[in-house]
């Protein structure tokens, strides 16, 4: 396509506007890197927990309850739009990337400038449309109450948020600190959602009275002050509407579920041509994809119930509407929760007793999430660009063959495990996922997952880092 | 029959596929197990305790700035 046109050069005028993070120019040591990634998280904390000036109220049903946690969003906050805007960006480009509709030279220098350019443009505008769609949308109050000074302000914070967030990504992206912003971000807030549960202080009034929040904290509290120490102690593990010990324990079994699965691996034999056929290994993982099913089967669910909800609010009689999904307000947290239609049947049963009461709706819950997980996984590595071919080139490229395979059949020996593994893993993690949420994990099968595949990610970079860094300085 | 037959197959060879992935994978054993949970536990509460205490923080904070708003 030499002189043809192309769509990254539309990027190239708004490249001087982009905000962007100057390349490392030397290389970090490890101990600043391990302070650039604590002061990037605590700048996303602070921001998680800054109250957003001159909203009215935050009192609407919340469309997008259910994923915050993984989202890592915070209602209310500056930090309401959370990594929405760069995580969608990303995938947006993964796949016009992926099926060949921008076309990308990886070697060309300019093309990657471009391609970065072109994903953190398109980050900002749909932080802008985000923090509109969300402001006229009521979620803050309706415009009329807000005034249109406040309702500018409120897009205006919600936009340099996103700014930041773009920003500290970029910084540890760029090897300024380990690992991703996404990833950190999200892994921490499903562990301060999980440990929130488990030791809050704050009381919520139900049915008996006050009651602390947290599970232990009340596991405690309820054996000190209850003459009954049986019923205390059932009260404690069976309490429902709040965190309870079970759940707390469900937490942890699925938790150790997760790490010994992330260990199964296939391992190939790998020979250098050169270097005196230095010998290696080309590990093929269960969880080939790792977390990215269940990404994007959040993705999918949370647009899933945006769209229904907000139709319902408007079109509650039509019976498309209604098929899509009906929503009825919970009388505890007051968040919407689906009662109907296809919005209903893709949510987790919130517990056994409400798997026998409908197992229809358990069956096809759990149908969805295999298929779901196994045909993303599978998509994933083709868009991804790491499939059997890709994965054969890259070996190619590094001068790396398999022994007793000739060179040509390494495509091939490669199709035996990477598709099987991307999709049978892919069912893995739904399984996981729904076995989580049927025993009411705290912080949902999908968030702990997601928490326990960042963390094992951060240690294997650790210990790369480390590696790397033992001949300089010991840490 | 043939349409239940171009369902159950694919699945069949699939779950094939599978069994042998498995099989052929290498498994963690408990000395590894172990150092990997430990590890990933103590970066789980780590994590969890630091957004913990953010939160915590900021509870008092957030009361008084709103409260004044």
């Amino acid at each position: 396509m030499a002189g043809g046109f192309r769509v990254l050069h539309l990027v190239r005028p708004f490249l001087a506007f982009l905000p962007e993070v100057q390349s490392a120019d030397r290389k970090i040591p490890f101990r600043e890197k391990v302070i650039y990634t604590v002061i990037s998280l605590f700048i996303f904390l602070v921001c998680s927990q800054l109250p957003l000036y001159g909203i009215h109220s935050t009192t609407g049903a919340d469309p997008f309850y259910w994923m915050r946690v993984i989202l890592a969003s915070n209602r209310g906050t500056v930090m309401e739009l959370g990594i929405t805007p760069i995580v969608t960006s990303g995938m947006v480009m993964q796949l016009l990337v992926g099926s060949k509709i921008i076309e990308v030279d990886n070697s060309v220098r300019e093309d990657r400038a471009l391609l970065n350019g072109a994903q953190k443009l398109l980050g900002i505008l749909i932080a802008i449309g985000e923090a509109v769609a969300y402001v006229l949308s009521g979620m803050y109050g309706s415009v009329s109450q807000l005034g249109t000074g406040n309702a500018i302000l409120i897009i205006l914070q919600l936009f340099f948020a996103g700014i930041i967030v773009i920003c500290l990504d970029e910084l540890l992206q760029k090897g300024y600190g380990l690992g991703s912003g996404i990833s950190l971000f999200i892994a921490t807030n499903i562990c301060e959602n999980i440990i929130w549960k488990a030791f809050s202080p704050t009381t919520i009034n139900s049915g008996r009275g006050a009651e602390f929040e947290g599970a232990v904290i009340a596991l405690f509290h309820l054996l000190i002050t209850r003459t009954d120490k049986v019923r205390a102690l059932r009260e404690a593990f069976y309490r429902q509407n709040l965190p309870n010990v079970t759940n707390l324990l469900a937490t942890v079994l699925v938790f150790l579920i997760v790490i010994y699965f992330q260990g199964f691996r296939v391992v190939l034999p790998v020979r250098s041509k050169n270097a005196r056929g230095q010998q290696g290994s080309y590990p093929i993982k269960l969880f080939y994809t790792s977390n990215m099913p269940i990404i994007l089967h959040s993705a999918l669910i949370t647009n899933l119930y945006f769209i229904s909800q907000l139709l319902y609010r408007r079109y509650s009689g039509n019976f498309l509407v209604n098929l899509i999904g009906k929503w009825k307000e919970s009388e505890y947290s007051g968040h919407s929760v689906p009662v109907g239609g296809l919005a209903y049947y893709v949510t987790a049963p919130s517990s056994l007793a409400d798997v026998l009461a409908n197992p229809f709706h358990a069956l096809f819950y759990v149908v969805f999430m295999l298929s779901a997980c196994a045909l993303f996984s599978k998509t994933w590595i083709e868009v991804s660009g790491s499939s059997a071919k890709d994965v054969a080139k890259q070996l190619k490229e590094q001068q790396m063959v398999m022994p007793g395979h000739r060179e040509s059949n390494l495509q091939k020996e490669l199709n035996r495990y990477i598709p099987t593994a991307a999709a049978f893993g892919g069912v893995c993690i739904g399984a996981l996922t729904v076995l989580a949420d049927f025993m009411g994990a705290i912080g949902s099968g999908t968030g702990i997952l997601l928490a326990v595949t960042i963390i094992y990610q951060y240690f294997e970079t650790f210990e790369k880092e480390r590696a790397t860094e033992l001949g300089f300085f010991g840490f | 029959m043939d349409a239940i037959d171009s369902v159950v197959d694919p699945l069949r060879e699939f779950a094939k596929d599978s069994v042998r992935l498995v099989k052929r994978c290498h498994k963690p054993d408990r000395k590894e197990f172990s150092k990997v949970a430990l590890r990933t536990a103590i970066g789980f509460v780590v994590m969890g305790f630091v957004g913990f205490f953010v939160k915590l923080i900021f509870i008092p904070i957030n009361n008084i700035i709103v409260g004044s708003g």
